[in-house]
């Protein structure tokens, strides 16, 4: 994992999409499974993740080891952020808000 | 949409997926994609978006025992290709000397006594035998 963490600062979201982004988010408070991850994006950003992408989403997510499934009997499976996806989410949310407030004092100082 | 019709159409999409996926995630995806039609989203949204995704899903390249297989392979073709050359290029004066022996190749025709001057004259440059000698095409 010493390529794909966050430790060194690097933004590691900022090339995977917005639909990774928003279920790490949303894994951020817990394990969820695909359903659950669909209804609480809507909710918590006003996207409907198409299933499609959904799935396209978790299995990159789980590949750079940012996320892992849970172990079930179900045919749900649940997924967890990991160590490193939470990092990376930080290290992101960092960027998102650095990139935020410039954009808000620019247009302060430009006075639209 | 009737509902045996949205599970048939959702049931195409997810047959799109490569097998390993169906196996891993296919049941669940079916289970989703009921739970979402009957939340009221469209079928043919459902099954458009697992089109979408089987097809990013065959696309996209993965590294697997199949890629490393295709690396060594063309590797190995790399190294033979290499191997080839090398020998051909060894061989190449070798095979240009042995044009001035007469009637060692078949459409070669032997060298009359006028010509031999022109051909001793030319020993030290073999590519040019087989104009002088009178050959059609280089030997």
């Amino acid at each position: 994992m010493s390529k794909r963490d966050s430790s060194d600062g690097r933004d590691l979201l900022r090339r995977v999409g917005e639909s990774s982004v928003l279920i790490l988010i949303s894994l951020a408070d817990g394990p969820k499974h695909g359903y659950v991850l669909i209804q609480d994006i809507k909710e918590l950003a006003g996207v409907e993740l198409g299933p499609g992408t959904l799935y396209g989403a978790l299995d990159r997510l789980e590949r750079l080891g940012l996320i892992e499934p849970l172990p079930t009997d179900d045919r749900r499976h649940p997924y967890r952020i990991t160590v490193p996806g939470a990092a990376a989410l930080r290290v992101h949310l960092d960027s998102l808000e650095r990139v935020s407030a410039a954009g808000r004092l620019r247009l302060q100082l430009g006075g639209i | 949409m009737e509902d045996s019709r949205a599970i048939r159409l959702v049931g195409t999409a997810l047959r799109c997926y490569p097998a390993r996926w169906r196996q891993r995630h296919g049941e669940e995806a079916a289970e989703l994609a009921s739970l979402l039609i009957k939340d009221g989203t469209p079928a043919g949204s459902v099954a458009l978006s697992y089109l979408a995704g089987a097809a990013r899903e065959r696309l996209t390249p993965r590294p697997g025992p199949r890629l490393t297989a295709v690396a060594c392979a063309l590797l190995l073709a790399a190294c033979s290709l290499c191997a080839s050359a090398g020998l051909l290029a060894s061989a190449a004066p070798a095979r240009a000397a042995s044009t001035v022996q007469p009637g060692g190749h078949p459409q070669c025709r032997p060298v009359s006594s006028e010509q031999a001057p022109v051909v001793a004259h030319a020993m030290n440059r073999p590519q040019l035998i087989s104009w002088e000698a009178g050959h059609d095409r280089s030997c």
